[in-house]
């Protein structure tokens, strides 16, 4: 039998080129095992959430009627229009508020306020969105259905999540403010614009893109969130009529209805569950998709 | 350069020139008349920093620190004693679990996608895990109670029962058997690591991706491999940041409520055994504030424990905030 070519390496007196030691063996196996293993703990995220949707899709899809989306009738255990359209006036609400004091904040931390003042007003919304959500809620519940007396309403849940979506705007503004290239500032303060006029015609264009993403992930956070509204509004069975009427959203639907145990009950809660993962993981895609294009457009206006 | 300076972008701007000064940038002469106008310009900067002094005022003006004899002793018997210690073991036993799962898990993912895969790749999957925290907490509750739950219930709790016998508080009894719903710590323990996982992962990411190319190429010239370089240079250089994500990290999982308030199992002691059900500070106050609707005793006990709760998650913010002084630059859902 033909002895192996000897590779070069042993040829070499000592190894000296090529280090074959059981040590270094296990260092660059090391290093490589890791390289396969790391990569794998992705699964911990992606299937999850494919199990989610797909649990979900599989047990409601094939309940699912049109009627149960757009039914006006009063909400009991067969059809969701209620809960989807007083979400959307709550969410609507929210949003503008969340957007009128974020978007104005951000503004004025990115561009007027000296730096230990804007770093105080940062600190702020970091906090704030650190803050658990059943604190707000017990804020809401405390000072507007207590304190203000405006009682387990409408207008008690939208204001509680208005401070819930509102740091989420702030710090996208801020942000989006902050990274406009200094160059373009200069050019426009130098070109003889007002700072009003530099805010609003050369700032909000460009960061337009980026605080839209910010503004929808406030509004997914918002139709995701229970504990704050079921702290601040009483369920009801109709489209609020006015802003000091009870009210109920989807999030509070699943949470009423998932251990009652009763089947219609519980497909109720799915078919809920279902038609918030389909808005939520919407609004992420749209984000998702804004970011990219905003990404490249940055691209292509500054090199 | 130091990990944790501000980053250029966000630092450092001179404030634009205000249009009631025509001398540009100095401040008004205390006589003008348009100098409030300044101040008026912080209203809307600082209203976020209001919420939060807001938070602080009214939750303590609301508890009257009636139910102080007792307060913090294990023995919740409502109207005579409240004692919430059980509530904060039940919440530091969830929390901390799920937050070393998650910075494990966090580490492994930050690794894989700043070191080891292809940009492409990588670009392709961390949208993932950032997903996990756009998903609504109610969603997890009742994909933890239907799909997730059965299974601890039937087949991993006992099997872990069985195997881990020999100690002591891994050991199902008659006293304490496992539920076959499987509400209870393991549930509570792996949904609050997927929810902690997003922001984890991310601080650990952006702090690994703020390593200097230089200390990188320095490391694999001189012969170490990218596990080597990412032990002995790269951890170390953004410990910083991997501390604050287990701050935040913690302060997530602590204050998680209607997720863990359907999966723990909702009673009132500290769990007998590992597969036992228990309560957390956030679940018991919001399960139990339709008590408060009509007893201000209740009312005022609640608003207690959401002091403690505040308190705890705004030390473990500022402290985690601290570490990292620059907001990360990507914005993410729920971060």
């Amino acid at each position: 039998m033909a002895a192996p070519v000897a590779s070069i390496s042993e040829q070499l007196p000592g190894d000296v080129l090529i280090d074959r030691s059981p040590r270094t063996r296990f260092r660059l196996g090391f290093d490589r095992a890791m390289g396969w293993l790391t990569p794998l703990l992705f699964l911990v995220a992606i299937l999850p959430i494919l199990d989610m949707v797909y649990y979900i899709s599989a047990k409601v899809v094939p309940t699912l009627t049109w009627n149960i989306i757009t039914s006006t009738s009063p909400y009991q255990t067969d059809a969701l229009g209620v809960p989807l359209t007083t979400t959307a006036y709550l969410i609507g609400l929210s949003t503008a508020l969340a957007v009128a004091f974020g978007l104005l904040g951000g503004i004025v931390t990115a561009e007027l306020l000296p730096e230990r003042w804007a770093s105080a007003a940062r600190t702020g919304a970091n906090l704030l969105v650190g803050t658990p959500s059943i604190i707000i809620g017990y804020l809401g519940y405390l000072a507007f259905v207590l304190y203000f007396g405006w009682g387990l309403v409408f207008l008690s849940g939208a204001v509680t999540l208005s401070f819930f979506m509102t740091p989420y705007v702030f710090r996208t503004a801020d942000l989006a403010f902050s990274s406009i290239p200094r160059t373009i500032r200069e050019a426009a303060l130098g070109s003889g614009a007002s700072p009003s006029q530099y805010i609003v015609r050369v700032g909000l264009p460009i960061a337009f893109p980026q605080i839209l993403t910010g503004v929808f992930l406030a509004m997914a956070i918002g139709i995701g969130e229970t504990a704050p509204l079921v702290l601040t509004m009483e369920s009801a069975v109709l489209v609020p009529h006015s802003l000091f009427s009870p009210a109920i959203v989807l999030t509070e639907v699943i949470w009423e209805n998932f251990q009652s145990g009763t089947p219609v009950l519980v497909l109720l809660a799915f078919q809920a569950a279902f038609l918030l993962l389909v808005i939520v993981l919407g609004l992420n895609v749209i984000v998702r998709v804004i970011s990219a294009r905003y990404q490249k457009r940055l691209e292509g206006l500054y090199q | 350069m130091d990990a944790s300076a501000p980053s250029s972008e966000t630092g450092g701007r001179e404030p634009l020139p205000s249009p009631s000064t025509p001398n540009g940038g100095a401040p008004s002469p205390p006589g003008s008349r348009l100098a409030w106008l300044r101040y008026l310009a912080l209203v809307p900067a600082l209203i976020p920093l209001g919420v939060i002094f807001a938070i602080v005022y009214t939750i303590s003006w609301a508890s009257h620190l009636t139910s102080l004899p007792g307060f913090f002793s294990f023995n919740w018997a409502p109207t005579t004693n409240w004692g919430i210690g059980v509530f904060v073991v039940g919440s530091f036993m969830t929390a901390v679990p799920a937050l070393f799962f998650s910075m494990v898990i966090g580490l492994g993912l930050a690794v894989a996608s700043t070191t080891y895969l292809p940009r492409l790749i990588s670009s392709l999957l961390d949208p993932f895990v950032d997903l996990l925290a756009g998903i609504p907490s109610v969603i997890y509750g009742i994909w933890g109670f239907v799909v997730i739950g059965p299974y601890f219930g039937l087949t991993l709790n006992p099997w872990l029962s069985a195997h881990l016998q020999l100690i002591p508080w891994f050991h199902a009894t008659r006293t304490a058997p496992i539920n076959s719903l499987g509400l209870g710590l393991p549930l509570a323990i792996f949904v609050l690591t997927l929810m902690s996982l997003p922001i984890t992962t991310l601080l650990i990411r952006d702090s690994l991706r703020a390593v200097p190319k230089d200390l990188w190429e320095s490391g694999l010239a001189l012969g170490a491999t990218r596990w080597e370089v990412l032990r002995r240079v790269a951890f170390p250089y953004s410990r910083r940041g991997i501390m604050s994500a287990a701050f935040l990290g913690f302060g997530r999982a602590f204050g998680e409520t209607v997720a863990v308030a359907m999966l723990i199992g909702s009673t009132a002691q500290i769990p007998p055994s590992f597969y036992g059900t228990g309560y957390t500070l956030a679940a018991a106050m919001f399960e139990l504030i339709d008590s408060a609707y009509t007893s201000a005793q209740w009312l005022s006990v609640l608003t207690e424990m959401a002091l403690v709760l505040l308190v705890i998650s705004l030390v473990v913010n500022i402290a985690g905030r601290r570490l990292v002084i620059s907001l990360s630059t990507t914005e993410v859902a729920g971060v």
